[in-house]
């Protein structure tokens, strides 16, 4: 059973290969953006989409393009969504633009279109709240455990997060599935249930921690246990979630399957950051703050 | 002891408010309406705006609040089921109007200023030859040039403005530009009411009536246009502009004072106000200008058909998913799982009361909130059937196990909940529309399930953990041999202390 497997792993000592590991991923996922690998949605920019949904006679993504009026095809971003549905981007059309794209659309394809348009202060705005309300949510959390916990726990906990965040949107960009508004919302969930599951670990570090001062190798056995105590927790936690998300990537339309899979890969990453990064990045932060702590100590001596 | 009795009481305030979520659900009406749907989900037109100020001065919560009337009641008239108008943050208005596909013309009712003006015509420029619609923007500029060495022109005090007038058939626009005062003489105040009307001729027109004080105005200002022709020396060649929203809608020339008159506006060169146009125009000028300019920030469109494949698809998602949780937790933990099953089921059924009591409008991010909030639930047993497991592996019984695993427990689950909380609520201050929809059904979903799985899960678990069931170890999962493995990994953790 996995949770044999489990208590003979070091978790905390061991962290040199769990963190390998994890710059693995995340050095493909900051190639997979450095790349320009990201695929940016209308939400951001401004423009216009067009859903095309329930064609007949299964036309090819480039049929679609040549149904757009003028050079439009050119510039347009066409998205098959299964077999008889199309996602169309365009560029920021002029006004009244809209229509005639839509029209053209509905004629050529026989299907019913369905359009966004997003004007290009709004996609600043859009822009400038996404970001604000992934700092906000950062700063939160970190006084939130500052608060609850230490500091230390904090900063370990601050830790993991960044890795789930460049992880999740690393894959996005590998994927190729288009970042909007919803991607944002997915990241900031990412980014609770990731906090959620590292809270648990420390809140059961936090109860295990004796009363004694700290002692690394104490500490570290200590940590070992409570993450041995809490990991199938973790798991079935993660289980429990991805259960549903996966549903909504397998049977959600386009909106709903961008959402569930940046949930899925971040959740995952979550769990495993919250087991072997965030508690062996503790131990190591804690380690560090007695090496310094002593050395001043012998400094005044 | 008191706790079996609580037990009792709590299950007894679960069955009430299973009955009133029932009512809400079932019998209040018909169960396919109980449950509003959004715009994604149902198909319609939603449309954000942003006030803005000609000069760039802040736009204030009341002018907004007033735009908002306005919007209402210019929307109403479009005769449509239950619009939704919304203001959003400070300067932001949500116009949402179902079962509508017809953008342009919605958005351009909601959105125009709709600001007339009437204005004392001071110099004249261009109005003879027609020319392609392409060529209008230069010949604009042309007459601009033209009319700003004219004497009357002076910069700050008055305005040049430009009238296009389509002629049928191709023939071109007729571009007039025009130098008025900076402020109208009268304003769209005046008018008591607009109509559309056919003239002499049978063509489309618009009439507006004016109150009785703005016909004294309007008297005063053609009798104003009739001395001042005069003056210059050309008798009954003054001119009125009547203005709407920057544009010279018409420039009848004055030749006597019109005291407590008439005055339409129609296009007799182009064979009359197109159909739309007037409705469109009888429609603002009956409601009234809004005291803000508008711009169309966001559009969408969402077809009946997308709307109903996207509810059909998240619905079948949240379904299997929730009944994937719910054998995975039979699984794992035997009968706790089928409690904690049978909490859910009651979480679930709570929530849609919850939904459709408040009323909560389902949008399509608000189903993934929902999916979300399954996982919340489920979690939280999780996290205290885990305690709970623990505590029997070291020995205890079954019984005591459960209490201490909620004692225990319930610190770790407020703290997650909480995190999922703050998540929530940022997502709710700093976002708009859609996203919103996704935060509140998150937090409702997250505080119903501290109940159910805090509340519903322990009394269940306190009847199940009773005498009279004999609830065993084997019974939520744990084998012997892990009950005596964990007891010497106790023994090795004092040993490492």
């Amino acid at each position: 059973m996995a949770s044999c497997i489990l208590r003979n792993v070091d978790f905390v000592g061991r962290w040199k290969v769990w963190f390998a590991l994890s710059a693995l991923f995340l050095l493909i996922s900051i190639g997979a953006i450095a790349l320009g690998r990201l695929n940016f949605g209308i939400d951001f920019e401004g423009g216009s989409k067009f859903t095309v949904s329930g064609i007949e006679g299964n036309p090819t993504t480039q049929e679609a393009r040549d149904a757009l009026p003028g050079d439009l095809g050119e510039d347009a971003v066409v998205t098959s969504l299964g077999e008889n549905g199309f996602d169309i981007r365009t560029p920021v059309l002029q006004d009244g633009q809209d229509a005639e794209v839509r029209d053209a659309l509905a004629e050529e394809l026989g299907a019913e279109v369905s359009v966004t348009s997003i004007s290009p202060t709004f996609g600043g705005q859009i822009r400038a709240q996404a970001l604000q309300a992934v700092a906000a949510a950062l700063i939160i959390i970190v006084l939130f455990i500052s608060i609850r916990f230490e500091f230390a726990f904090a900063i370990a906990a601050m830790l993991a997060l960044l890795h789930d965040i460049l992880i999740t949107v690393g894959f996005y960009a590998l994927v190729g599935r288009e970042v909007n508004l919803v991607t944002v919302v997915a990241v900031l969930t990412v980014l609770g249930y990731s906090l959620y599951d590292t809270i648990i670990i420390f809140d059961r570090i936090r109860e295990n921690t004796p009363e004694a001062g700290y002692n690394r190798r104490r500490f570290d056995q200590m940590a070992n246990a409570s993450i041995r105590q809490v990991v199938m927790r973790s798991i079935y936690t993660s289980v429990c979630t991805l259960i549903p998300v996966a549903a909504l990537l397998i049977f959600g339309e386009s909106t709903l399957s961008d959402f569930a899979f940046a949930l899925l890969v971040g959740i995952a990453a979550g769990t495993y950051s919250s087991i072997f990064i965030a508690a062996p990045a503790l131990s190591l932060y804690k380690a560090w703050q007695a090496g310094r702590t002593s050395k001043k100590v012998a400094n005044t001596a | 002891m008191g706790s079996s009795r609580n037990n009792l009481i709590v299950l007894g305030l679960v069955v009430v408010l299973i009955g009133v979520a029932a009512y809400f659900i079932f019998f209040r009406q018909d169960v396919r309406d109980a449950t509003r749907l959004g715009l994604d989900l149902e198909g319609g037109v939603s449309a954000n705006l942003q006030g803005f100020q000609e000069n760039g001065s802040e736009v204030t919560r009341e002018e907004m609040e007033q735009a908002a009337q306005v919007i209402r009641q210019r929307v109403d008239s479009l005769g449509v089921t239950e619009p939704e108008i919304q203001l959003q943050g400070q300067d932001q208005v949500v116009v949402n109007i179902p079962g509508v596909t017809d953008t342009e013309r919605a958005v351009e009712l909601i959105g125009r200023t709709a600001q007339l003006g009437f204005y004392e015509v001071l110099a004249v420029a261009g109005g003879q030859q027609p020319v392609p619609a392409e060529e209008v923007e230069d010949v604009k500029k042309d007459l601009r040039a033209e009319l700003e060495g004219d004497p009357a022109f002076e910069e700050g005090e008055t305005q040049i403005l430009f009238e296009e007038t389509e002629l049928p058939e191709g023939g071109g626009t007729v571009v007039s530009g025009y130098v008025l005062p900076a402020e109208p003489a009268v304003r769209g105040n005046a008018l008591d009411s607009a109509t559309q009307a056919r003239d002499q001729a049978g063509l489309l027109e618009v009439q507006m009536t004016f109150t009785r004080e703005g016909g004294d105005q309007f008297g005063d200002l053609s009798q104003r246009i009739v001395d001042n022709a005069l003056a210059n020396g050309t008798p009954g060649q003054g001119q009125l502009a009547v203005v709407l929203d920057e544009d010279v809608v018409s420039a009848p020339r004055i030749d006597q004072a019109i005291y407590g008159g008439q005055v339409s506006i129609n296009n007799p060169g182009a064979g009359g106000l197109p159909q739309n146009e007037a409705e469109e125009l009888e429609i603002v000028l009956q409601t009234g200008a809004l005291p803000v300019n508008m711009e169309v920030l966001s559009v969408t469109t969402i077809g009946p058909t997308l709307g109903a494949d996207s509810l059909r698809s998240g619905l079948i998602a949240a379904l299997v998913g929730f009944g994937l949780v719910l054998v995975f937790l039979v699984v794992v933990y035997r009968v706790l799982g089928l409690v904690a099953d049978l909490a859910l089921l009651i979480y679930a059924f709570l929530l849609w009361g919850l939904i459709v009591a408040i009323p909560i409008t389902i949008t399509l991010p608000g189903i993934a909130g929902i999916v979300l909030s399954i996982g919340v639930a489920a979690d939280a047993n999780v996290v205290i059937f885990e305690r709970i497991k623990e505590e029997i592996r070291r020995g205890k019984s079954p019984r005591t196990a459960v209490a201490l695993g909620y004692g225990r427990g319930f610190k770790a689950i407020l703290d997650g909940n909480l995190t999922t909380l703050i998540t929530a609520f940022i997502l709710f201050a700093l976002s708009t529309g859609s996203v919103r929809g996704f935060a509140v059904l998150l937090a409702v979903g997250v505080v119903l399930s501290m109940f159910t799985a805090v509340a519903v899960t322990r009394a269940l678990l306190g009847v199940v953990s009773g005498r009279g069931f004999g609830l065993s170890a084997g019974m939520v999962g744990v084998s012997k041999k892990s009950i005596a493995s964990a007891g010497a990994r106790d023994a090795e953790r004092q040993g490492a202390r």
